[in-house]
């Protein structure tokens, strides 16, 4: 569903829940006429099991699309490699084959990026404006993070993902 | 911490993984002998050492670059299943489970979250890789003016740092001091060139160049890496800003005061020496 400029996506999980309580009310309203009359008010806020995680993905990403111009400004183009935890805080910019993608039914995608010097780890705490897969050769635009906010090897925190076309050499097969 | 104590990290751990199926599935034979006998004693006393096996997993999961946040979070569970009162048929049947799911993690950890490194522990000194490298290079008698080293330091930190500018500006600055540089210290100018070129061509976000600077078939006993004649232009670009970068790092490392910031940015050589 698009507000705006914002595709705004809901998680296969907030669906889940959605069509669960929603068999729920289904199942007992038909049982229970103490449920039947509560209905005004059991309705509005059955469908806010669906509102509320949109509104959280609208607001994020919309969060994020402010927030891309200015990492397109400041962030270098680096290497895998190159990133290090004496990097944590520093914006970047890293361009890589798509290695493998996790999380992507929790709309909070985790991404292995690889370029010919390394691979490292991309989150994303929102969902994606494309829908990345594996083997996709993207650019990455990001923060370098802690993988557990003060401990862990350094991680990308990705602002922007997007699909690029370039020749497979200059990267990682 | 020093160099030989990591070494015996590295030792203590393949017997800290058969401790973890030890204490727990031992926990639960003491247990079992105490349900079977029906001895007297708390059966509950036996459980502590799943606990113990527990913590000795989260430190092995620690240990490793991928941090496990399941077998991380195992102790809690462990001190969940102490505190919860059970009889004792249920606790020596739990018991037996937990280290099956122990034992199992174990598993886990070893071939889904990779091999443990020798972390560097309380960064006062280098470790193995990196105090090779930089041993090499000082065999090579390359100890330049402490002002040079000092820059090499600087230019090496603000590179990790990703202040690719400033480290730039910092090695431009040493190679105008280096103008009769002969032999190694020829070899280290044309560290601090490449690295000034480079780092320029990161600042502004520019890709590799058709023609870069690379270090000459003399350099190559001072390299960590020598690149191979099947490299293409690519991996030579990268290799000789790795070369150069932790050719910098070595001959910082003669200054004594610059060693704490050298130090904090281990890491960064250990990975460039492909650790």
């Amino acid at each position: 569903m698009r507000i705006g400029n914002v595709d705004v996506k809901v998680s296969i999980i907030a669906i889940a829940v959605f069509v669960f309580f929603t068999i729920i009310l289904l199942v007992s309203s038909v049982y229970s006429p103490e449920v039947r009359s509560q209905l005004i008010w059991l309705i509005p806020v059955l469908f806010m099991l669906l509102v509320i995680p949109m509104a959280l993905n609208y607001m994020s990403r919309k969060e994020y699309a402010d927030m891309e111009p200015q990492y397109e400004a400041v962030a270098k183009t680096v290497r895998v490699k190159l990133i290090n935890e004496s990097m944590i805080g520093k914006p970047v910019r890293i361009e890589g084959v798509v290695e493998r993608v996790n999380f992507r039914f929790l709309n909070r995608p985790q991404y292995i990026i690889a370029d010919r010097s390394g691979s490292i780890s991309v989150k994303m705490f929102t969902s994606p404006n494309e829908d990345v897969k594996v083997n996709d050769i993207v650019e990455v635009l990001g923060q370098v993070i802690h993988r557990y906010l003060v401990t862990g090897d350094p991680c990308v925190n990705c602002i922007s993902i997007k699909k690029i076309k370039k020749p497979a050499k200059d990267s990682k097969s | 911490m020093s160099n030989d104590n990591s070494r015996d990290i590295t030792v203590l751990n393949p017997w800290l993984e058969y401790l973890v199926p030890l204490l727990s599935f031992g926990g639960a034979l003491v247990g079992i002998f105490f349900w079977v006998t029906t001895a007297s004693v708390d059966y509950r006393i036996s459980i502590l050492g799943c606990v113990l096996a527990s913590w000795v997993l989260a430190y092995l999961a620690w240990m490793r670059p991928k941090k496990d946040i399941v077998a991380l979070s195992t102790p809690v569970y462990s001190f969940i299943f102490l505190a919860v009162p059970t009889d004792n048929f249920s606790a020596v049947v739990l018991e037996v489970l937990y280290a099956v799911s122990l034992t199992i993690l174990l598993i886990r950890l070893k071939y889904r979250f990779g091999a443990q490194v020798v972390k560097v522990p309380d960064k006062k000194e280098l470790v193995d890789p990196v105090k090779i490298y930089v041993e090499k290079i000082h065999e090579t008698g390359l100890f330049p003016h402490p002002g040079i080293a000092h820059t090499a330091a600087v230019v090496f930190v603000r590179f990790a740092e990703g202040e690719f500018f400033d480290a730039a500006r910092a090695a431009k600055s040493s190679i105008a001091e280096q103008n009769d540089a002969v032999g190694p210290e020829l070899c280290l100018k044309r560290a601090f060139e490449i690295v000034r070129e480079q780092s320029n061509l990161l600042d502004q976000s520019l890709p590799a160049p058709e023609t870069f600077l690379t270090f000459s078939a003399d350099d190559a006993p001072m390299l960590a890496q020598v690149p191979d004649p099947k490299f293409g232009k690519s991996e030579e670009y990268d290799t000789a800003l790795e070369n150069a970068l932790l050719i910098l790092f070595a001959v910082a490392w003669n200054v004594e005061s610059d060693r704490p910031h050298l130090l904090q940015c281990q890491a960064f050589a250990q990975r460039l020496l492909g650790q």
